[in-house]
């Protein structure tokens, strides 16, 4: 078994250089036209000194809305999702509602939040809303998955409405709850970097439009793999969590 | 007496939908906000009824594009579980990488797509179906692994060969994976298609959008990100009752 597993390692780790040498590869050889430069020169860019306080300030203000929005959307959407757990006549009105803003495009709703809130609250705003979504449509999943079996002895014992929700419901919504922090990272960089597309003051997603547009490719690729490897490094870290719980909760 | 029980039900179903639509429209009553800034929902229904055809052009385009690379998205992404199915060191090469590129945010791949590709309508097919590949890739390999217990003994016992195998027993059991992939990333086709167009400034709703919105007319604006929602709520219907209909007969 552990050989599998370290078989299945050293060909991930093959796989993933086979990539890096691929873009190496294309870049130097201009395979993919001008656009598209070599790894190397990509990670000289990115480690310039005099570029080091760009992305610094950059990444900062994009890292806070992130986590703002991780904070704030996973919070509500917990709240909404016991909100229609507890209340259970209010739960179709709030599937329906979430799922519509859902279904509303980000781009549709960034200018909106401009207007209504500010453009520096626009991208945690937007990365609130998807993961929020992300943590009720799991959460409410999770919350009733308790076994009938389960259920029954609660209500033998006598357990009020609350100690129930408190100490099976919940409880038995943990895996589902870690699943969800870990598949809404994406979905909160993916956020804040379109809220950023929208006349945001700075960040990554304010570096990668204007270098789009103005040709600089090399800050182009820079900042598109900064998001990359900060959403790829919270991604790992949630994994392990949800590999925990999942153990703990067997 | 049926239409009480199905205007509750509609209730039971919208109410907090609806609720937020006539606090918008009470709101912007009483605050006597300027069209420009935020129009209430009934001017924004006014606009869309007064011309709805200007819409259905860019809406038709979009819907297109989004299914084109839906389609073509997953075409690639279980090719390539297929494939890497039947060769184990393929498969211990792509799948981290699958795993990588499904947890970072690749909308913000859109614009060195664009640049890579040139600004054009093919452009935004294949940002959506690259969007599309990684869920395909990942649900239809999980699919292919997760066989019946004691089917495959079965087949080895019966002396089924690798090709009858793999169409017979793994093929059919990857297909409700595969057709759970496809609702889910049926809406965010749309959305995507929506980001690129709106990005790059090609034809679609993502266009009519950006050329309202600069233009200050916000009623329009707000009239095609209506639209876009309603056009990617359609998507995820249709790809609901494609699900269902496949689950139905296969199970």
């Amino acid at each position: 078994m552990t050989s599998a597993r370290s078989q299945s390692f050293v060909l991930g780790l093959i796989g993933v250089s086979l990539f890096l040498i691929a873009w190496e590869v294309i870049g130097t050889y201009r395979l993919a036209g001008l656009t598209w430069p070599p790894l190397s020169t990509v990670l000289a860019f990115l480690t310039t000194p005099a570029k080091l306080p760009l992305f610094g300030r950059a990444a900062a203000a994009s890292f806070t809305s992130v986590a703002i929005g991780y904070l704030c959307g996973a919070c509500g959407g917990l709240i909404l999702a016991l909100a229609s757990h507890l209340i259970a006549p209010v739960r179709p009105g709030l599937d329906r509602l979430v799922a519509v803003i859902h279904a509303i495009p980000s781009i549709a709703l960034a200018p909106l939040l401009i207007v209504l809130a500010s453009a520096d609250a626009t991208p945690p705003i937007i990365s609130g809303l998807g993961v929020g979504y992300i943590f009720y449509v799991a959460a409410t999943s999770g919350l009733a998955t308790a076994s009938a079996t389960h259920r029954d002895l609660f209500a033998v014992l006598g357990a009020s409405r609350f100690s129930v929700t408190l100490r099976l419901d919940l409880p038995s919504a943990l895996p589902a709850i870690a699943s969800a922090m870990k598949l809404s990272v994406p979905i909160a960089f993916i956020g804040a970097i379109i809220g950023e597309w929208f006349g945001a003051s700075r960040g990554l997603g304010l570096l990668i439009v204007s270098a789009m547009q103005n040709f600089q490719i090399p800050l182009l690729w820079s900042a598109v793999l900064i998001t990359a490897v900060a959403s790829l490094a919270m991604f790992a870290l949630f994994s392990l969590t949800e590999r925990l719980v999942q153990e703990r909760m067997r | 007496m049926t239409a009480v029980v199905s205007i509750s039900n509609l209730l039971r179903r919208y109410w907090a939908v609806a609720l937020i639509v006539v606090g918008w429209q009470i709101w912007v009553s009483a605050a006597g906000l300027s069209s420009i800034v935020l129009p209430g929902p009934l001017a924004v229904a006014t606009d869309f009824a007064g011309d709805p055809l200007s819409y259905a052009g860019p809406a038709g385009l979009t819907f297109l594009v989004a299914i084109a690379g839906l389609l073509l998205g997953f075409l690639l992404g279980a090719g390539l579980a297929i494939l890497s199915w039947s060769s184990r060191i393929l498969n211990g090469l792509l799948t981290p990488l699958g795993l990588i590129f499904t947890s970072i945010p690749v909308v913000t791949l859109i614009p060195i797509i664009a640049r890579l590709l040139g600004y054009d309508v093919r452009t935004v097919v294949a940002i959506v179906s690259l969007i599309c590949f990684f869920p395909a890739f990942v649900y239809v390999g999980a699919g292919l692994r997760a066989l019946p217990p004691g089917s495959d003994d079965l087949f080895r016992v019966f002396g089924g060969s690798q090709l009858q195998r793999f169409v017979r027993l793994v093929l059919p059991s990857a297909v409700p994976n595969l057709m759970l992939a496809f609702r889910l990333t049926a809406p965010e086709a749309v959305l995507a298609a929506v980001v690129a167009e709106f990005l790059m400034g090609t034809d679609g709703l993502g266009y009519l959008f950006r050329k309202a919105a600069g233009e200050f007319d916000t009623e329009r604006a707000l009239a095609t990100s209506l639209i876009a929602t309603i056009t990617s709520v359609a998507c995820f219907g249709l790809a609901l009752a494609a699900e269902r209909r496949v689950l139905r007969r296969w199970t």
